[in-house]
């Protein structure tokens, strides 16, 4: 089994980070290219928690060597599954997902949480944190290598996710600024 | 917006990923939602990716996963300690 952990501090409030989280992947990213669809498979409102749960289903381009794919088989696609949960009262956002391509052969599960940097307004706190285990059977020295390809590749795809994520909240938030100025003008 | 893995529901996703976010900015992060209000748009993308969903074989795929999550749901859904 391996771990990944990491986190990050985004400069901009929990509102606009938890709202640009559902567009990460959006053109502006042009960073995790990677990820080439992204469906919404269900949605619920909690009237009674006001929690927002929302199930994904998250296609990405392999680019597995060929070492691995011998081993795993050979498809182009790889299906993540994810559910978040949105408490938009706790300021809370946890997002849950899984590998369903290989699942019988690897388990990556991952959690990913946004919330406020207490006491300091406009900043939200971004972790991760990953499970990572080959679960077919035999050799340890293939499992060590699937398990150790898989982090290194995690860890890759996180950092670009992250640059990509600062992306969209950036052009995101000159949009917003210029759509209400746009208002404004016409509200004269 | 990102794109559907179904070319075919680009577009209705599109209209719904459209409506999601603004209901969600202005409305549910503000506390004033009662109901998702783009429910009817999400139906029509819901049927189209559903279909994807069977011709490709991913819906049993999907049931796993499901499973798998359950956990995860009695943990998260839980009300939030009044933070």
């Amino acid at each position: 089994m391996k771990i990944f952990a990491s986190s990050h501090e985004f400069d901009y409030s929990w509102e606009e980070v938890s709202t640009c989280n559902w567009r990460k992947y959006c053109p502006w990213n042009d960073k995790s290219t990677h990820v080439i669809a992204v469906d919404t498979l269900s949605r619920t409102l909690s009237p009674s928690t006001g929690i927002l749960r929302t199930e994904r289903l998250i296609t990405c381009k392999q680019s597995t060597p060929q070492w691995l794919r011998t081993f795993l088989g050979g498809q182009d696609t790889s299906l993540v599954y994810e559910v978040s949960y949105v408490d938009a009262a706790a300021k809370k956002v946890t997002m849950c997902s899984q590998n369903m391509t290989w699942s019988d052969l690897l388990s990556v599960q991952e959690t990913v949480v946004y919330r406020p940097v207490r006491g300091v307004p406009g900043k939200t706190v971004f972790e991760q944190n990953a499970k990572i285990i080959a679960l077919c059977g035999g050799w340890q020295k293939i499992k060590n290598g699937i398990e150790e390809f898989t982090v290194e590749r995690f860890r890759q795809n996180a950092a670009k996710g992250r640059e990509g994520f600062e992306r969209v909240l950036a052009i995101s938030r000159e949009v917003f600024a210029e759509e209400r100025k746009k208002k404004g003008l016409q509200a004269m | 917006m990102s794109a559907s893995l179904a070319p075919e529901c680009n577009e209705v996703k599109e209209r719904y990923d459209t409506c999601f976010l603004k209901w969600y900015s202005e409305k549910y992060l503000r506390g004033t939602a009662k109901t998702d209000e783009c429910e009817p748009l999400f139906r029509e993308y819901k049927a189209c990716i559903g279909k994807a969903l069977k011709e490709r074989g991913i819906d049993t795929m999907l049931e796993e996963a499901r499973a798998d999550n359950a956990e995860n749901d009695k943990e998260y859904l839980k009300p939030s300690k009044g933070s």
